[in-house]
């Protein structure tokens, strides 16, 4: 473990951005629903409207199955809100403004977007009921299918650093974003990010079509839970996009950490926007694009990438 | 508090937890739960790698252990005929057999503490021991990692070919049939 901020600056820093990034990513969702919709933008009622929500979610009455196990969808949320500030707390403003800039921080972020399957499934499977535990399955077919090219993604941007730190995968930007340097690489990491956070398009574990998925029967500040660690989740994905491929401080006239913020809220408009522009996908088609096409772009991505290194 | 102290807290904690986790696995009455707990007895044994320096090592195990965990509990609940995991079961059979085996590997694992020579310098630097461990897997090792590698990535080809959707009657799921016994019934269809 390198030198980087201490622990007490560290630990309330993370929580700070993780509300914050749910509120933003609750904003965008409800401004560009309303743009692609075709109406006007009222911004009282889209400022106001998550606030809203959030807070009759509080106020609402609990609701319980028949022999949940208790337990494990109380842990569900709280895994997945930790597992985001996990992903987040890797992600430097930077050359030495990280919360934590451990050598192997790449395969703690990969480590941390493995387990959001885990997270998904318990919240599926706990609640004992028919439809939740259908959304777990299907999302593990989603996730372990997506596993493969999204560290493959990643991994194509650890060969420029030579390094599996996440701030020396930035340093090494310096010159050349990744995003010019491996062309495929943005698009695959984007495909399956939204697949990992389990938003719009691949929405498939919580999607309407199971009338809620996993979630179906979470109700009040459960529910509210599950809601901000799946968003909390989608800016740590769009975070180390901007991260890894766009290039984190890197950029002129603006201070860095501006930069990183800037670059991440242009990632979320586009992975957002993508959730009400594209239809579901289904999951069977779905796994046989990850098996049979993310994969090999993935992989030649990686050769590409090592070839020019070499 | 110091870092060795806290380290020592995290390891102790880590140890205890791999160990109460890997008890649960066996006293639980569901396969989901019992594999959720093996999950969490393995994240704990990869902390404990964390502390000990063996940082890739350790996350790697962690990042590892998600994926496969889900696998084998989706596979279980599977040829169990216990829908979803949810009906209580015993976690255990042949119990005398299966104690002795468990307590005489723990015996012979734990024994090997004592026994082997550990080295006087510890490696205190994490990326030395990553690049070690890379020398290691193309270096002296290579063959080994290779043949397995090239028989995981058999084996993978070969589950994906067995399971595929495409079998000898047709497409999964457009509801494929096995042809008729009667070559007359054949010959209609």
């Amino acid at each position: 473990m390198r030198p980087a901020a201490p622990l007490e600056l560290a630990v309330p820093l993370v929580g700070i951005v993780v509300v914050i990034g749910v509120y933003v990513v609750a904003v965008l969702d409800q401004a560009i629903s309303e743009l692609v919709g075709g109406g006007t933008l009222r911004w009282r009622r889209v400022a106001f409207d998550p606030l809203r929500s959030a807070a009759h979610l509080v106020t609402q009455q609990r609701r319980t199955t028949e022999r949940p196990d208790t337990p494990g969808w109380i842990l569900a949320p709280a895994l997945l809100s930790a597992l985001a500030a996990l992903a987040l707390a890797m992600v430097p403003l930077g050359p030495t403004t990280v919360a934590a800039d451990p050598e192997t921080g790449f395969v703690v972020f990969s480590a941390a977007i493995a387990f959001v399957m885990i997270a998904v499934y318990l919240h599926g499977w706990s609640p004992n009921s028919l439809f939740a535990l259908h959304g777990a399955y299907r999302f593990g077919a989603q996730a372990l299918s997506l596993q493969i090219p999204f560290l493959l993604a990643m991994l194509a941007t650890t060969l420029p650093a030579e390094s599996l730190s996440i701030v020396d995968i930035v340093q090494a930007q310096e010159s050349l974003w990744n995003v010019v340097r491996q062309p495929l690489g943005l698009p695959l990491y984007l495909v399956v990010g939204v697949g990992a956070s389990f938003w719009g398009p691949m929405n498939l574990p919580d999607a309407a079509d199971l009338a809620g998925g996993t979630g179906v029967e979470d109700s009040g500040v459960a529910r509210l839970l599950w809601k901000s660690a799946r968003s909390a989740m989608l800016v740590a994905v769009a975070a180390m996009g901007a991260t890894g491929f766009l290039g984190g401080w890197w950029g002129p006239w603006l201070p860095g950490a501006v930069w990183v913020i800037l670059k991440t809220l242009v990632l979320l408009v586009v992975l957002i926007a993508a959730g009400h522009l594209f239809a579901r996908v289904r999951v069977e088609a779905f796994v046989v694009v990850a098996w049979a096409l993310l994969i090999p772009l993935a992989l030649l991505n990686i050769f590409v990438s090592g070839a020019v290194l070499l | 508090m110091t870092d060795a102290l806290v380290a020592d807290v995290l390891f102790g904690a880590f140890a205890l937890g791999s160990v109460i986790t890997g008890w649960r696995v066996f006293r639980t009455d569901s396969m989901m739960r019992a594999a959720f707990f093996l999950l969490a007895s393995f994240a704990a044994v990869g902390g404990m790698l964390v502390i000990l320096g063996a940082e890739f090592l350790g996350m790697v195990l962690i990042l590892m252990m998600a994926g496969e965990m889900l696998v084998m509990a989706i596979v279980m609940v599977m040829f169990m005929m216990n829908p979803a995991g949810l009906n209580p079961m015993w976690m255990v059979h042949q119990h005398r057999v299966a104690v002795a085996a468990g307590v005489s590997s723990f015996l012979a694992i734990a024994s090997l503490g004592f026994l082997v020579d550990f080295r006087e310098d510890p490696n205190v630097q994490p990326e030395m021991a990553t690049v070690e461990l890379g020398i290691e897997l193309l270096g002296d090792s290579m063959l080994v990692f290779q043949t397995a590698g090239v028989l995981l990535l058999a084996t993978m080809i070969g589950a994906v070919a067995i399971a595929s959707s495409r079998g000898r009657f047709g497409a999964a799921e457009e509801g494929s049939e096995e042809p008729a016994l009667d070559p007359e019934d054949r010959a209609a269809s």
